[in-house]
C-alpha cells in the first residue's frame, strides 16, 4: 500500500503541533503526577496499564496534584479493505483520513474523587443514503467517575471505592476487559467484527453503571455493579450517541454485573486471572416498553500477564465470554435460545517503549437465529513505533479466516472471508 | 430532567471539592500539610513497597537507606539534576512539590525499615562479585566498594546501602555512572565505574543483591 503525501504531511503536521507545546505538554494525568506515560502505561502503549497505573485508577485517579484536567487525542488513518465496498468510500479504500478526535476531561477533583470523561468527534459518523456523503458528529465516549479511598499500613492494604460509568468493563483495570481489549486503536478492525456478546459490545454509552469495588492486599479484587438505561439524570453520559443511529437502548430496571480477579506480582512479572458475569434484560423495541425483554446472561474468564523491566515490555491478555441469549420477545426468532462464545487473545512486545509489535486472535462463534455456526475468526498482527511518548504510528493487518461461519461465499454473493482482510495505517497522538 | 442533571453534578462537585479525605490518607503531592509517612504509604508504596522493599527491580528498595543519601537523591530529582531514565520518567514529577520537611519525614520513615535481600542466583558470579566488593580491582586502581559502602554494604551518610538491592537496579546504575553524566551527584562513582567491565558489573550486582548483612 502506497503511503501518500497527504498522509505524510498529516504526520509531519501532527508532530510539529505536538512538539510546539512545552516540555510539560503531556496528557492531563501525566500533568497531575508529572510522570512520563511509561509510569502508568505498559511500554508506553496507551491505554494498557502497569501495576502502578492500575493503582492510580483504583484510587480514584487521585495521585498527584490537581491540575488543568484537559487533554486531547486525534487519529489519522488509512484503511484498505481487500475487496472494499465503494459505498463506504474513504473508510475502506486506503485513503488517508482524519478519523476521530477526542477531548478528555480527566483528573483529580479532590483527595477521594476523580474521573475520566471522553467526548469524541467521529468524522465518519453517518452516511446520507441518497448522496452517500458522510457527516461527522460529536458525542459522549467512555466515562468513569470514582470516589475511592485506601486503608494501608504495615499489615494490610485495602483500596475501595464506587464508580459511575457508561460502558460495561470500562471501569476495569486489566486490558483483557472488553472495553479496553484488542480493538483499542481507534479505527481498528482488530476485534474482527461479527456479533459479540453484550458484555463486549452494544451497551457502551447507552447505559449508566453504578458499582462498588475493593482491592485487598493487591491480591483480590471484587466488584458489584448495577447497569440501567443511561437516561434521565444519567443522560449526560449518553449525549449525542444516538443521533442517526436509532433510539437509545433501553434496559429493564437495574441489571447486575460482578467481577473477581486474583493478582500477583513477583520480580518484573505480574499476572491476573479473573471471572465476571453480566445478567441484563433489554427491550427489543426501545419505543415500546410493554413487551417482554430479551435476556442475556454472560459469564467471562480472563487473564493477563506482564513482564515490565526496561528495555523490555511483554504483555499478554486473553478473554473468553460465554453468552446465553433468551430472545423471548423476538417474534421472528426461530431459535429463541442462542449462545455466543467469544475468545480474544493478544500478546505484545515493546522495546525501549519505542518499537513494538503485537499479535491478536479473535474467534466469535455460536448459534444464532439463522446460521448453525456464525464463527468469525482471524488474526491481527501489528507493528508500531512511538517516536515521542505521545505519538504512536502503527501498521495493522487483520486477516479473516472465517466470516459468519464460512471461508467462502460469506454473503451469498461470492465474497470470501479474506475479502474482508484489511490493512490499517494509523497515526495516533495525544497531548 | 436537564435541571436535575445539572443540579446533581453541581451537588457532587460541591461535596467532592469541599470534603477531602483526612490528611492521614491523602495522595496529594502538593500539600505541605500531608506527612511524609502518609505519602510513603499512599503513593510511594505503589512502586517501592509499604516497607520499602520493592518487588519490580525497576524501583530500588528504599528500606534502610541512610537519611543523608536519601535526601540527596530526592533533592537531585526535585531539581532535575539526576536524570537517569527511570529517575526522570518516574521521580521528577512526584518529587516536584515535596517540601524539605516532607523529605525529612520520608527519609526518617525509610531508614527504619528492614531491607530484605534477594535469593542467591549464581554462586560463581556472587563469589567474583564479593571479591571486587572486598578487594576492588587493584590492577585498574578500582578501590573496594566496602571502603565507602561499609564492610557489609549497609552504607553510611552520603553512601547508599547497596547490600540486598535489586541486581538489575545496581547494574543499571553502575552503567549510568560508567557511561553517562546523568547522575552528577555521583561524580565519584563515575571515576570508579569507568574501568569496570560489564562482567564486573554483573558480578558485583549479583553478590550485593543476595547479601544479607550479619
Amino acid at each position: 500500500m502506497k503511503v501518500s503525501f497527504p498522509l505524510l504531511r498529516g504526520v509531519w503536521f501532527l508532530s510539529i503541533l505536538l512538539a510546539a507545546g512545552s516540555a510539560q505538554a503531556v496528557p492531563s494525568y501525566a500533568r497531575q503526577t508529572g510522570q512520563n506515560c511509561v509510569a502508568c502505561h505498559a511500554g508506553g502503549q496507551f491505554p494498557e496499564l502497569t501495576p502502578y497505573g492500575r493503582m492510580f485508577k483504583l484510587t480514584g485517579y487521585t495521585i498527584g496534584q490537581r491540575t488543568m484536567p484537559l487533554s486531547m487525542m486525534g487519529v489519522l488513518n488509512a484503511n484498505k479493505v481487500k475487496v472494499n465496498d465503494p459505498a463506504e468510500g474513504k473508510q475502506q479504500d486506503g485513503s488517508p483520513i482524519f478519523n476521530t478526535a477526542s477531548l478528555f476531561i480527566a483528573g483529580k477533583i479532590s483527595d477521594n474523587i476523580g474521573g475520566f470523561a471522553q467526548i469524541t468527534y467521529n468524522n465518519y459518523d453517518a452516511q446520507n443514503s441518497d448522496s452517500g456523503k458522510w457527516t461527522g458528529h460529536t458525542g459522549a465516549d467512555n466515562m468513569d467517575f470514582r470516589y475511592a479511598d485506601r486503608l494501608i499500613d504495615a499489615n494490610r492494604d485495602l483500596v475501595y471505592g464506587v464508580t459511575l460509568h457508561n460502558n460495561p468493563t470500562v471501569q476495569d483495570v486489566w486490558m483483557s476487559a472488553p472495553a479496553w481489549g484488542p480493538a483499542t486503536v481507534p479505527g481498528s478492525t482488530g476485534s474482527g467484527g461479527g456479533l459479540l456478546p453484550i458484555l463486549a459490545d452494544g451497551l457502551g454509552q447507552q447505559v449508566a453503571g453504578i458499582g462498588a469495588y475493593a482491592y485487598w492486599n493487591r491480591t483480590l479484587y471484587a466488584e458489584l455493579t448495577g447497569y440501567r438505561t443511561g437516561n434521565g439524570i444519567f443522560s449526560f453520559m449518553t449525549q449525542g450517541v444516538n443521533n442517526d443511529h436509532g433510539p437509545q437502548t433501553i434496559l429493564k430496571g437495574v441489571n447486575p454485573y460482578w467481577r473477581l480477579a486474583l493478582t500477583h506480582e513477583w520480580g518484573a512479572h505480574n499476572a491476573m486471572i479473573g471471572l465476571s458475569g453480566l445478567d441484563v434484560k433489554i427491550y427489543p423495541d426501545p419505543t415500546d416498553l410493554s413487551t417482554p425483554t430479551d435476556h442475556y446472561r454472560d459469564v467471562g474468564l480472563d487473564a493477563q500477564y506482564q513482564y515490565l523491566l526496561d528495555p523490555h515490555s511483554l504483555t499478554a491478555q486473553a478473554s473468553y465470554i460465554h453468552e446465553k441469549q433468551d430472545l423471548e420477545a423476538n417474534l421472528a426468532a426461530t431459535n429463541p435460545a442462542d449462545t455466543i462464545d467469544s475468545l480474544r487473545a493478544k500478546v505484545s512486545y515493546v522495546y525501549h517503549a519505542k518499537y513494538g509489535a503485537s499479535l491478536s486472535y479473535f474467534d466469535v462463534h455460536g448459534s444464532t437465529n439463522n446460521n448453525p455456526d456464525t464463527a468469525t475468526r482471524g488474526w491481527t498482527p501489528e507493528i508500531f513505533w512511538t517516536p515521542l511518548q505521545y505519538v504512536r504510528i502503527g501498521l495493522q493487518y487483520t486477516q479473516f479466516n472465517r466470516v459468519n461461519g464460512l471461508s467462502s461465499n460469506t454473503d451469498g454473493a461470492g465474497r470470501s472471508a479474506r475479502d474482508d482482510n484489511s490493512l490499517l495505517l494509523y497515526v495516533w497522538g495525544a497531548f | 430532567m436537564k435541571t436535575a442533571t445539572i443540579a446533581l453534578i453541581l451537588a457532587i462537585a460541591a461535596i467532592g471539592t469541599g470534603c477531602s479525605t483526612t490528611n492521614e490518607r491523602s495522595r496529594n503531592l502538593a500539600d505541605p500539610s500531608v506527612s511524609g509517612k502518609t505519602l510513603a504509604l499512599q503513593v510511594c508504596s505503589n512502586c517501592h513497597g509499604v516497607d520499602g522493599n520493592s518487588v519490580n527491580p525497576t524501583f530500588p528498595k528504599l528500606a534502610g537507606q541512610p537519611v543523608e543519601y536519601f535526601l540527596v537523591e530526592m533533592k537531585e530529582f526535585r531539581n532535575h539534576h539526576r536524570a537517569d531514565p527511570a529517575g526522570f520518567e518516574y521521580m521528577w514529577g512526584l518529587s516536584r512539590s515535596l517540601t524539605d520537611r516532607q523529605l525529612d519525614e520520608l527519609a526518617g520513615y525509610y531508614v527504619q525499615q528492614k531491607l530484605v535481600a534477594d535469593k542467591p542466583t549464581d554462586a560463581g558470579r556472587e563469589a567474583a562479585g564479593k571479591n571486587i566488593f572486598d578487594r576492588g580491582v587493584p590492577a585498574k586502581n578500582i578501590p573496594p566498594c566496602m571502603a565507602c559502602h561499609g564492610a557489609e554494604g549497609t552504607g553510611n551518610g552520603k553512601f547508599p546501602r547497596i547490600a540486598g538491592q535489586h541486581a538489575d537496579y545496581l547494574a543499571k546504575q553502575l552503567t549510568v555512572f560508567k557511561r553517562t553524566d546523568e547522575r552528577p551527584e555521583g561524580a565519584l562513582m563515575e571515576t570508579i565505574a569507568h574501568d569496570l567491565t560489564s562482567e564486573d558489573i554483573e558480578n558485583i550486582s549479583a553478590y550485593l543483591a543476595s547479601h544479607s548483612p550479619k
